[in-house]
């Protein structure tokens, strides 16, 4: 098995890409599609596998660039990671590739390299495909199709996994088809989410031939450092005032706001969160009943929900019970974090359930906000719950 | 709740399955996204900032694509410009594909000519900075494509361009320019370049904006460039006169506007006759 790298992808294929089977990230124009494979290639060098890229639209320099701007290194590899560079004969520029594809319109010759990198490999590695679809416009869209049967073949014989990005350009719409449901084992969907721009985009297993494939689509964002994030776009932090939610805002994320006063009319805390493999925008509600309908609204786009309570502030609980209301009309997975466990007096969480007349399945998790303890416990435990909605 | 998934439209890919669909649309519709406010047509029109071909052609609808063609030192990239320019006096957001000039360039182009222009309307694509072998970083304004044959990789950041002035400055019109086709067109095959520009076009048409593609006159062959006026609404046309170049607008009206005489005075295009 070769792991992806990507967050929660692996857990869809059952473990990754079996050795001998091939992968496409299937790409619609305009979606940063090409970082799945980096990711995909440098995730598998870094715990051991060796990699080869075939890289045909960007310098090899610039490659071992790129890798570094999302935190990868390329050093680190050693000879574990191979080049086939496909690219500098199109520009006419010199290479100090092992292997060099000296015409790249010539479809024969890039399969010899492939089968000679593939022939190196001292033990099953990973061939990643920087853009299967710039092969295509160069080789034709037949002559390449031809060629992937035979380089995944050959991968089969040698035991390697293959992974292809694919940007699903307007080609035939025979070329489409065989991509995104013949020639491969799996096929990955990257999209986006389009109005009049594409304004979120997502990725999903559209097929997976050695397993019955979880069909759920994630939404995703590119960091840098960072690579692919499962992107949760919108978690609200709810509960009554003083509780400690500008304190817990602040203890998950990498960057954080408090607005005091925005405008004149609310007050709210933003923060943004980058936690394996994870990227989430976290708002904190103000607190005061005059901010209810905000709440309603804020509530209206949110994907979950924290309620923070003071664990020695029974007599708040109603109210917290309350806005949790407020938010939950709209079906959201909610934790209930019990902070300020540190407090004399402090209520533990099952008796914050009883009190709340919460049932069972209703998570109630301990937290200090003002050390961190238990903040990104409560963060994972919502991300799951988040995810096995839809 | 009106949504479409390019991922997942049977238009642009056809012949698979709505189940798909139907999932993502059920999962984003669990998790409350709706995103139906932005979806809006707006009735905006553009003008393109030459004074009388502008009296003579109108406002110009929006979602409209334009091909710029001309013979090479004609001045074209300073036509482009203007157009650019009109747009940023305009409200509208700009985002510029330059294959030739690298992206600083461009920028002072606009910082030399209008001081008072707002930078943070402008996105450059530079297509020129990494072929140069300088390992400049994305700033703001300016995104680096590896080279102009990575015709992925500048999609991707037209889009995030795209994305970033409707989304987080929540501006309505932008104008493309790509600046020049001809550059794309010596690395890439007519048929590669058709495939990009038919999905680009289309996205200017969703976005509700202008589009201004340049092609260098006689760098082509007549097939390259009938293929290629398929995907475009009218034609700004420049060509030599007998006391300097001349330029019209074609397809606009029922006829071509006459041919002008012009000089470019900095950030103004002055016509004569
Ligand atoms: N002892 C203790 N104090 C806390 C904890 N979390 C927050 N506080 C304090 O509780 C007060 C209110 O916190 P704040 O985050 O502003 O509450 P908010 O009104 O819900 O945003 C502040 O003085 C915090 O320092 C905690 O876990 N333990
Ligand atoms: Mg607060």
């Amino acid at each position: 098995m070769v792991e992806t790298g990507i967050p929660k992808l692996d857990d869809y294929l059952y473990g990754g890409v079996p050795i001998g089977k091939t992968l496409v990230y299937y790409t619609y124009p305009g979606v940063e599609g090409v970082v799945f494979g980096m990711q995909s290639l440098c995730h598998a060098m870094s715990n051991g596998t060796s990699g080869v890229y075939v890289a045909s639209s960007t310098e090899p320099h610039r490659i071992r660039e790129q890798f570094s701007e999302f935190g990868w290194d390329a050093d680190e590899y050693g000879d574990r990671f191979t080049i086939i560079d496909v690219f500098s004969g199109l520009i006419g520029a010199d290479s100090h590739e092992r292997y060099v594809v000296a015409d790249p319109e010539d479809v024969r010759s890039l399969t010899q390299c492939i089968k000679n990198a593939m022939e190196d490999l001292r033990e099953p590695g990973v061939i990643v495909f920087e853009s299967l679809s710039t092969i295509m416009d160069l080789c034709g869209e037949s002559e390449t199709l031809d060629a992937i049967e035979e380089w995944n073949q050959y991968a089969m014989l040698y035991d390697h996994a293959m992974v292809y990005n694919f940007t699903a350009w307007p080609y035939s719409d025979d070329t489409l088809l065989s991509i995104k449901e013949d020639i491969f084992d799996s096929t990955i969907s990257v999209g986006g989410i389009t109005g009049n721009v594409i304004f979120g985009q997502y990725f999903g297993v559209l097929k997976a031939n050695w397993t019955d494939a979880v069909r759920k689509y994630i939404l995703f964002k590119i960091l840098k450092p960072g690579g692919v994030r499962a992107y949760i776009p919108k978690i609200l932090v709810t509960g009554p005032f003083d509780a400690g939610k500008s304190t817990f805002v602040h203890a998950l994320s990498n960057r954080a706001v408090s607005v005091d006063r925005l405008g004149t009319t609310i007050a709210l805390d933003h923060g943004h969160v980058d936690y394996k493999g994870f990227a989430a925008d976290i708002f904190g509600t103000p607190g005061q009943e005059r901010f209810d309908p905000i709440i309603k609204l804020l509530g209206g786009e949110a994907m979950g929900v924290f309620l923070v309570l003071d664990s020695t502030r029974a007599e708040d609980f109603a109210r917290g019970k309350q806005m949790l209301e407020i938010t939950r009309s709209f079906g959201l997975p909610v934790v209930i974090v019990a902070n300020k466990q540190d407090c004399d007096g402090a209520l533990t969480p099952e008796n914050i359930r009883d009190k709340l007349d919460m049932p069972e399945t209703v998570l109630v998790m301990p937290a200090v906000a003002a050390t961190g303890k238990g903040v990104f416990e409560a963060f994972e435990t919502l991300i799951d719950m988040v995810m096995e909605v839809g | 709740m009106k949504l479409s998934f390019i991922g997942l439209s049977r238009s642009e890919v056809g012949g698979f399955g709505t189940t798909a669909y139907t999932d993502v649309f059920l999962y984003l519709n669990i998790q409350g996204i709706e995103q139906d406010k932005n979806w809006v047509q707006f009735n905006m029109t553009y003008k393109l900032g030459i004074s009388r071909l502008d009296e003579l052609i109108g406002d110009i609808k929006n979602g409209t694509n334009i091909m710029m063609i001309g013979p090479p030192i004609s001045g074209k990239d300073d036509i482009a410009n203007v157009i650019v320019c009109q747009g940023l006096l305009d409200a509208n957001a700009a985002v510029i594909v330059s294959t030739r000039e690298p992206g600083d360039n461009v920028l002072e182009w606009f910082e030399h000519y209008d001081p008072d222009i707002p930078m943070d309307r402008i996105g450059i694509v530079d297509c020129v900075t990494r072929t140069l072998g300088f390992g400049a970083h994305d700033t703001d304004n300016i995104k680096m494509a590896s080279s102009p044959v990575d015709l992925t990789g500048i999609g991707v950041k037209i889009s995030q361009f795209l994305e970033h002035f409707w989304m987080e400055m929540q501006l309505r019109e932008t104008r493309l320019c790509i600046n020049s086709l001809s550059t794309i067109l010596m690395y890439s095959n007519l048929q590669t370049v058709f495939r990009f520009l038919h999905v680009f076009t289309g996205r200017m048409k969703a976005a509700n904006a202008l589009g201004i593609y340049v092609i260098e006159e006689g760098m082509h062959d007549e097939k390259t460039i009938v293929t290629l006026k398929q995907l475009f609404d009218g034609m700004i046309e420049i060509r030599e006169g007998e006391e300097g170049y001349q330029i019209r607008a074609v397809g606009f009206t029922p006829k071509p506007t006459p041919w002008f005489d012009y000089e470019i005075d900095g950030a103004n295009i002055v016509l004569q006759g």
